[in-house]
This record gives C-alpha cells, structure tokens and sequence, in this order.
C-alpha cells in the first residue's frame, strides 16, 4: 500500500467535514478561541486512540484469536452502515441528536473521530502493511489534515456554507461506501479461497 | 448505436426526473414561477458538472483507493435497491420530511445531489466510463440525458399541475420496479465478476 492509499482512506474515515457541522453546532455557546482549543484537545485525544490501536491492535488480534477474515467482515460492515447514515439521510445518525456544551473524550474524539470503522480500518492496515513508519507517517498525514479542517472549520463553514459541506460530505459517503463493500468482498473472497 | 441509447435510458431512468418532481416541487414551491424556473436550469448544470466529473476523474479515486470494479457495480447496486424500496414502500413521514428539510433556497443540495446524480447514478457512469473506449459517447450520451432531464425538471411545475399527486404517486411506484429489476441485475453483475476474481 502507497503513503497516500492508507493516508486517504484514513482521512476519509475520519470524515473531518462531515463533522464541521455537528461540531459547530455542539459548540454554538463558545468563543473562536475557545473552539480552536478544544479542536486540538480532542483531536489529541484522537490521536492517543489512533497511535494505541496500531501499537496494540496486532496483540488485541492476537489475543482475542482473531481471523483476518473476520476483521475485514466487520470493518467492513461497520463503515457500510456508517456510511448508509451520510447518504441516506432518513437513517437515524447520531449526528443530528447531538448534546449541547463542551465535548470532552466523547462525542467529538471518540467516536465521530476515531470511531469503531476509524479504529478496526487501523488495526486492518497495520496488520497487512510490514512498514511501521510507513504506517505512522501515513496516520500523522491523515490525522493534520482532519484537524487542519476542524480548526479553520468556521471558516470552511463560511466559504462553503451549509450546503456546500453537505455536497462534500455526500461525495465522501459515496466513497466510504465503496471502500466499506471492497473490504467486506475483500474479506468474503479470501474465506471462500482458504476454503 | 444501441448502446448509446440503453446508456441513455439507463441515466435517465436512474436519475428519474419524474420520480424526484414531487420532492422538487415541494422544494421550490415557495419561490415565484420565473424563480423556480432558474432554480431548476442551476440545479440541472450542477448536476451534469458532477456527472462530468465523475466520468473523468473517477477512475483515479478508484485505483488510489484499491477498489475494484465489481464493487462499483455492488455498490451502485446496493444503494439503487435500498431508493428503490424506499419508492415503492415509502417510509412513514417521508413526504413532511422532505418539505421540512428546506427552506431557504435549494443550491445543489438537494436537488442537484443526491436526488438527480445521486451515488447510484455517480457510481453508474464510473461503471460505464470503465467500459466504453470513447470518452466523447459517454460525455455525448450524459448531454442527450441531461436534455431529458432538465425538460423534465424545467418542466416539473406544469407536469404536476397536469397529472396530480395521484398520478405522481403511481408513477413513482413504478419507476420504483424498474430501478428493483435494474438493481438485482447489477448486483447479480458485480457478484459475477466478483466471482471470476476468485
């Protein structure tokens, strides 16, 4: 896998736009400044999950006696149904019922950031790529792109407006969605070939 | 010559004009006849922008992204069959929902994307752009398409005057089971070539 495949679908997972607005919303009470600084806490927050899972998930693998199928299947699932959510809008989404006031841990960096599909995608990679710096690097690339989005996100907002991240974010799910069935037939083929 | 007009029939089927009319009437209804009209012709360009762009430029996601052909085909089959259940059984409320969602003017969202090129239709030309040869038949076939559906969506506020609500409400159901039939056969499709990867 290249630097920008595993960087890409990370991002993508992240879906750093898609959360601009539940974001903004959450935080309507606050200043820019306040914001800003809750954007780098959580992201952090985010990235300590990112960076646990790829130096534990190989032994939560091991552990648990995982099959590389079944990961594949349920990642696959998971970001399947999270992506249906984005696309059809009529499926109920966590993201509309949102609680108001400061989020802290919960729900902005886990798990609208690093969320199950976020977190098995990480275990999947570093499972199937040998290279832990190539791995490493690839997660920091996604990871300050997600949070360059979320910090300049009242901006993003204005120059977008609500419509224009909701094109963007109808864009994404269409990706997510293929991403979601080429893991899940990834994982189907690889069970029906070991026999 | 046939194939031009089957990928005709196809884009045009499933960016279904007649289906989405009522939710993009209840849209604009607000807005006076002359605004509507511009509405329609912006939401239209929009949407061809984006089928344009997915026939050029979406290949090079796919690859990037280390996904395969027959998924294209599952998933544009996934998600036609998921809308097209949800033509012919609608889902309780659907219709307030819709007129709820908006209310100030409709830019792209959601007239442009996701009613008219929506995933499957979006997926649907990546499909074909992986097969026809020519780019310019496919550029060609989306025009002829998109001639189709702005008159119909220029033209929606007059139709609904014409046939009623009854009449839109049949004619959804129906588009509904040709999109049913179209949906199986793609899965069926990429679950073929899926095969042949084994």
């Amino acid at each position: 896998m290249t630097l920008f495949t595993i960087a890409f679908t990370l991002f993508l997972i992240m879906d750093p736009i898609g959360n601009v607005t539940p974001f903004l919303n959450m935080t309507e009470d606050f200043s820019s400044k306040k914001r800003r600084w809750i954007v780098i806490r959580e992201m952090g927050i985010a990235l300590g999950f990112m960076l646990f899972f790829t130096f534990l998930g190989e032994y939560l693998f091991n552990i648990l006696n995982i099959s590389e199928v079944a990961l594949k299947i349920s990642s696959g699932l998971i970001l399947f149904l999270i992506a249906l959510q984005i696309l059809i809008p009529h499926f109920d989404s966590m993201r509309e019922s949102l609680p108001k006031g400061e989020p802290f841990f919960t729900p902005l960096a886990v798990p609208l950031i690093a969320g199950p599909s976020l977190l098995t995608t990480i275990m999947l990679f570093t499972h199937l790529e040998p290279s832990v710096s190539l791995m490493l690097f690839s997660i920091a690339l996604a990871w300050g792109a997600a949070t360059a989005v979320l910090f300049f996100s009242e901006k993003l907002q204005g120059i977008l407006g609500i419509n224009g991240l909701q094109v963007c974010e109808n864009l994404m799910g269409m990706i997510l969605i293929l991403l979601a069935i080429q893991r899940f037939m990834d994982g189907v083929g690889q069970l029906l070939t070991s026999g | 010559m046939n194939d031009f007009f089957s990928m005709v029939l196809t884009f045009f089927i499933i960016s279904n004009p007649v289906g989405c009319s009522p939710a993009v009437i209840a849209l604009i209804k607000d807005f006076d006849f002359e605004h509507q009209k511009r509405i329609m012709l912006r939401e239209t360009i929009a949407a061809f922008l984006l089928a344009l762009f997915f026939q050029y430029a979406g290949g090079m996601f796919l690859d990037q992204l280390l996904i395969q052909p027959y998924v294209v085909k599952m998933c544009g089959g996934i998600l036609l069959i998921i809308i097209s259940l949800r033509m012919i059984f609608p889902p309780p409320h659907a219709h307030d929902v819709q007129k709820e969602r908006v209310k100030k003017e409709p830019i792209i969202v959601p007239i442009a994307t996701p009613l008219i090129a929506g995933p499957a239709l979006l997926t649907m030309i990546m499909v074909y752009s992986q097969q026809v040869a020519n780019p310019l038949v496919l550029t060609s076939a989306l025009v002829v398409t998109w001639i189709g559906v702005g008159t119909v969506l220029i033209g929606a506020p007059y139709f609904n005057r014409f046939i009623g609500q009854r009449g839109l409400d049949v004619l959804e159901r129906l588009m509904g089971m040709v999109l049913t039939l179209l949906a199986v056969d793609m899965i069926v499709g990429g679950l073929k070539l899926f095969g042949g990867t084994l």
